[in-house]
């Protein structure tokens, strides 16, 4: 889960600088209230700017700035760094409004679908620890795979094919959403992504129940 | 609106029709009509999308309800972002340089005073015609303000709904291009004697930065829509990838500068508002223009910011150029906590949502930062967060400034004063309502509700947020009634002849429209209100200073 990993990272530092520099302002904001105040006798300052001063202050944010590009950018480029074992493969077609989940790897083509009614939704099945690749596509509109719990989405088009790579590394169950606006049936549009062991997913893909979710050999 | 016009006692229009019937307004080529038909008309609209917001936050107060349709709330949602963009704040901001600018320039009106009305008409027009979308069979348009193809062609979106929506859009658009020309033209060539480019008021800065992202940038929403409109009567062009992808390239060329079209206008006169009410020249004045245009520059480098998630950006380039906006913003916040910092501050309602804007605009801009950084959007792109954030900068933000602005100058605009006990209830409901209603959207898009959803399921747990969202909604419509009522009721009193008349400079102005008469002359300034000498950016301040100066060395007693 190394986007959940990643994401945890910048997004509590980069909370924390905001939390700061917010509460910079806002105490800078409440000073002038406090003291400022025409009823407490302040005199205007004639003072128009300070520049030496302002100076120095967007050296600092240049700096700042500097140092986040780089440091978010390095962040991004080793969440994306594929790792060298060869990965399991899924094919992920949407369609208005659901989505197709194919294992190209199995013996017999394996897919997995449904119709995103109730409680009819599809199951994507991955082993744990192994790199899961992700071939993304879509049949209709622009749609969009999203799973919260892994703080990742992807968007899928029509006529092109993104890919992204996921390992996870504890079995679980999530639930999966399309975040890009597809029509009517947008917000019922979701999923289950499921995390077996190796053995498990081996024996899922050989056509035996255990990988769960409606899937049927096609 | 029923704002009756001041009866125009000087008379120099010399139109045939008279002064203060409705033809002559809606005919008017006088700058300070336009603007006003502008302000009102994004006023009205602003109430009707509203409303619709009103109304999506009843059905999302609890899970699984169903107040309206999905249908009719996709509509909702597609109707209200794109109204509060193209037909609100946009307008609105445009409106007020074109009320103000030749004003605070010593202008007598504006450049192509005949093309802003044109300007205006293409945009009251353009509004109609994407509402009319509710009578067609099929509803409006309903795919957000952005409408990507496929989902916004023919075929997935087969309504005449849309078309309006696209003929609406494209309109209107037209319009603000113009009254932006007309804008950019009036500060940057009917300036008076005297008023160098660096001793323009910030607002008029503003206005020129904006007007040149507007003329730069807006057109490419024009093309943005022609391809959309092309690719409706030919649905296989959105077969291939390239157009679909090339369209949210055009519309997001358009979609970030659009966002600080609708944010400078509202800075700016947060500015004049916190230098006016501090008693004191605004602080770091060239810092702050430049920084405008450093802004203006690099709003039309960040666009794929928008497109992160598309695995089809430059995403590290994207996230450089987003993140360098830190460096001007962070400048512009430097001048205004130093304005305040220096200064005698008097609280009136202006003083109030220009002080309020402070922090609340920052939290909209911080969290566009954790945007702009890639790691950070493909969790929360298309979630709450992001609306969360976008309602941080434009309704926390702009429309604090859009209240700083209207209760600024509606005493310059109308001759009386706006009620002041009601601007301060109007005041602190909206600031119990505004972060009642979008904190709580910050954390609910953490927690993974996608945006655009007109429902969701209760074992989701995002009950309890959603609900208090939707309470604060509820303090939000209160203030926005206070308001309405408000302005009417002062306005009503106006005609009857009972309200408070505001004089020409009732909060010690700095710039030139404080020195006419409120409202002012047809052609803005007149022998007995004179252009006053333009000794730099405030120089109505500079006038009480000299004369305080004189007073000073004349009894030369004083401390
Ligand atoms: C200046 C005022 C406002 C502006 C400029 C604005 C703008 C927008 C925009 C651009 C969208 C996105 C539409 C889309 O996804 O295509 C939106 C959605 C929304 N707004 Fe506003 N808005 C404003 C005020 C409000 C207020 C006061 C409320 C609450 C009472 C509100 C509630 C909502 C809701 C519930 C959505 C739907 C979110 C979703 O499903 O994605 N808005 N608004
Ligand atoms: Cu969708
Ligand atoms: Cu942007």
């Amino acid at each position: 889960m190394i986007q959940r990993h990643i994401f945890g990272h910048v997004f509590a530092l980069e909370a924390l600088i905001a939390a700061g520099v917010f509460v910079v302002v806002l105490a800078l904001l409440v000073y002038a209230l406090l003291r400022r105040r025409a009823g407490r006798q302040a005199t205007a300052s004639r003072r128009t700017e300070r520049p030496r001063l302002e100076a120095y202050y967007v050296a600092v944010l240049t700096a700042f700035g500097v140092f986040l590009v780089a440091w978010t950018a390095w962040q991004n480029h080793r969440e994306h760094h594929t790792a060298e074992r060869p990965p399991v493969r899924v094919d992920v077609s949407s369609f208005q409004w659901c989505w197709t989940f194919s294992y190209p790897q199995a013996p017999q083509r394996r897919s997995a679908s449904g119709t995103c009614r109730g409680d009819d939704l599809p199951t994507l099945v991955v082993p744990t620890g192994r790199p899961v690749k992700l071939r993304l596509t879509s049949r209709d509109v622009i749609h969009s795979l999203w799973v919260p719990e892994l703080r990742y989405k992807m968007d899928a088009f029509p006529d092109h094919v993104n890919s992204f790579t996921l390992t996870l590394d504890r079995e679980g169950r999530w639930m999966g959403k399309c975040a890009e606006f597809c029509g009517l049936r947008h917000h019922t549009m979701h999923f289950w992504i499921k995390a077996v062991s190796p053995e498990e997913y081996h024996r899922f893909l050989q056509g035996q129940q255990g990988g769960g979710g409606q899937g049927a050999a096609a | 609106m029923t704002v009756a016009p001041p009866t125009a006692k000087e008379g120099t229009g010399g139109r045939p029709v008279p002064p203060s019937g409705w033809l002559a307004w809606v005919t008017s080529t006088d700058h300070k009509r336009i603007g006003v038909l502008t302000i009102a008309t994004s006023l009205v609209l602003f109430l009707v999308m509203g409303t619709f917001a009103l109304t999506m936050r009843a059905q999302l107060a609890q899970p699984e309800q169903h107040l309206v349709s999905t249908e009719l709330y996709n509509q909702l949602f597609t109707i209200h972002g794109s109204g509060m963009i193209y037909m609100v704040v946009t307008p609105f901001a445009i409106g007020m340089g074109v009320y103000l600018v030749p004003l605070q320039i010593g202008a007598p009106g504006i450049a192509i005073p005949r093309l802003t009305l044109l300007g205006y008409w293409l945009y009251a027009l353009g509004a109609l015609v994407m509402l009319a979308g509710f009578a067609t069979p099929g509803g409006a348009h309903a795919d957000g303000w952005f409408s990507y193809p496929p989902m916004a062609d023919s075929v997935h979106s087969p309504g005449a709904g849309s078309d309006l929506w696209i003929a609406g859009v494209f309109l209107a658009t037209t319009g603000t291009i113009v009254m932006g020309w007309a804008v950019l033209w009036t500060g940057l060539r009917k300036r008076t004697h005297g008023m160098t480019m660096l001793r323009l008021p910030v607002f008029s800065w503003s206005m020129i930065a904006t007007c040149l992202m507007v003329i730069g940038a807006f057109p490419a929403l024009l093309a943005a829509l022609g391809l959309l409109a092309v690719g409706r009567a030919n649905p296989a062009i959105f077969e291939a990838n390239v157009w679909n992808i090339g369209y949210q390239h055009l519309f997001w060329f358009y979609g970030h500068p659009v966002v600080y079209v609708m944010f400078f206008p509202y800075l700016a006169a947060v500015s004049e508002v916190l230098a006016v009410f501090s008693g004191r020249r605004f602080f770091g004045y060239r810092g702050t223009v430049l920084s405008l245009l450093v802004f203006a520059g690099l709003s039309m480098s960040v666009w794929g910011h928008h497109m992160f998630a598309t695995g089809q950006a430059t995403n590290d380039y994207y996230s450089l150029t987003s993140i360098a906006l830190l460096v001007p913003a962070g400048v512009e916040y430097f001048a205004m906590i130093g304005t305040i910092l220096g200064g005698r501050l008097r609280l009136g309602p202006p003083m109030l949502f220009a002080l309020a804007f402070i922090p609340q605009f920052l939290i909209g801009g911080l969290t566009g930062i954790m945007l702009g950084t890639p790691v950070i959007d493909y969790h929360v792109t298309d979630s709450y967060f992001v609306v969360a954030h976008l309602h941080y900068v434009l309704f926390a933000g702009s429309a604090f400034g859009l209240f700083a602005a209207v209760y600024f100058w509606f005493p310059k605009v109308t001759g009386v004063m706006l009620g002041d006990r009601a601007g301060r209830l109007h005041f602190w409901l909206l600031v119990i309502g505004t972060n009642v209603t979008f904190l709580p959207m910050f954390a609910l898009g953490y927690l993974g509700m996608p945006r655009r959803v007109s429902a969701y399921a209760s074992f989701e747990g995002f009950g309890w947020l959603n609900l208090l969202s939707s309470v604060g909604a509820a303090f939000l419509a209160a203030s926005v009634l206070v308001f309405a009522v408000n302005v009417l009721w002062t306005l009503r009193r106006r005609t009857l002849g009972s309200a408070e008349r505001a004089p020409d400079d009732p909060w010690g102005g700095h710039t030139l429209e404080w020195a006419t008469t409120s409202p002012p002359p047809r052609l803005n300034f007149t022998p007995d209100h004179p252009v006053p000498p333009v000794t730099s950016f405030a120089p109505l301040l500079d006038q009480r200073q000299r004369r305080e100066e004189g007073a000073a060395a004349g009894d030369g007693s004083r401390p």
